[in-house]
């Protein structure tokens, strides 16, 4: 039993260190950048990102915003792939990623699935002593797949509604419609 | 006495023959004065020379350093732009989709 308690203190001590490190972009994903059409590979560590900041004016008001918002963040990591085909990428190439994702300082808050458009979304969040302390996007369409990895302190809505500053589009597709209940609403209509 | 001081006089003016070589010594003496003050100026100038080629140098540095630092910082600028607005057009495009649900 005294073995048993000292292997499971022993096994805590090394996976708790794990659990506190940032997570790590899996090495598996540059192969993609083979099969794909269009790469983005941005790395941005503390560093890179506080440089970056020095050339936001405070001028400019969008600009001001985006280096408020930047006060937080230690690493900003985006790869997204573009095929010319369907099927180029496997789930198992973001399994990796994902039983990162799985460590308790982890929490997915938002998961998206479409099987008509073959499109899912993730969303997670780390959380350190209640305050966010990363941000994870996981999106995999049929052609395309994006991964974001943000560390620092940042809200989800805060880089969602740059949509119109700073030239980032605001998407106005307006919610998605159930297309059950439109068939419904317009057979009663008939 | 007055004899006395006469004679340390006249031992003081009396025309002495200067020792052997007193000529080469002092023309000698002249020329290594001369060569240790053009030597000096040299120094000064080759310290002079060598002082403006540094700050020259040192000049140059900086500015390539900053016009380095520049480009670098407007790099890390548009890529910090690109990152922002793929994740902001994702989390847009979930987020109207959990708004549709």
């Amino acid at each position: 039993m005294k073995t048993f308690m000292k292997f499971a203190v022993a096994a805590l001590l090394a996976v708790l260190p794990l659990a506190a490190q940032d997570i790590k972009m899996p090495v598996g994903l540059d192969k993609l950048a083979e099969k794909a059409s269009e790469v983005v590979d941005v790395s941005l560590d503390g560093a890179l990102l506080q440089l970056a900041g020095r050339f936001l004016s405070e001028k400019d008001p969008d600009e001001a915003h985006v280096k408020h918002l930047m006060g937080g963040l230690k690493g900003v990591y985006v790869k997204s792939f573009e095929f010319d085909e369907r099927g180029q990428y496997k789930e198992s190439d973001v399994e990796e990623l994902r039983a990162q994702l799985r460590s308790p300082a982890w929490a997915r808050i938002v998961t998206t699935r479409s099987k008509r458009e073959g499109e899912n979304a993730e969303v997670y969040l780390k959380t350190e002593g209640g305050q966010i302390a990363g941000l994870v996007v996981i999106v995999a369409e049929p052609k395309e797949l994006t991964i974001v990895n943000i560390i620092g302190s940042i809200r989800p809505e805060d880089i969602r509604d740059l949509g119109g500053r700073m030239g980032i589009p605001k998407i106005d597709i307006g919610p998605i419609k159930n297309d059950k209940k439109d068939q419904k609403d317009k057979e009663n209509d008939k | 006495m007055m004899d006395d001081f006469e004679r340390q006089l006249q031992q003081a003016l009396q025309k002495k023959e200067p020792s052997p070589f007193f000529e080469a010594r002092v023309l000698g003496a002249v020329k290594r004065q001369g060569r240790e003050r053009r030597a000096s100026a040299r120094m000064w100038w080759a310290s002079a020379v060598a002082a403006a080629l540094l700050l020259m140098t040192g000049s140059a540095w900086e500015y390539e350093r900053g016009v380095r630092e520049q480009a670098a910082g407007r790099q890390a600028k548009a890529r910090l732009e690109l990152a922002l607005k793929i994740t902001s057009v994702k989390l847009q495009k979930i987020s109207r989709k959990v708004e549709g649900i």
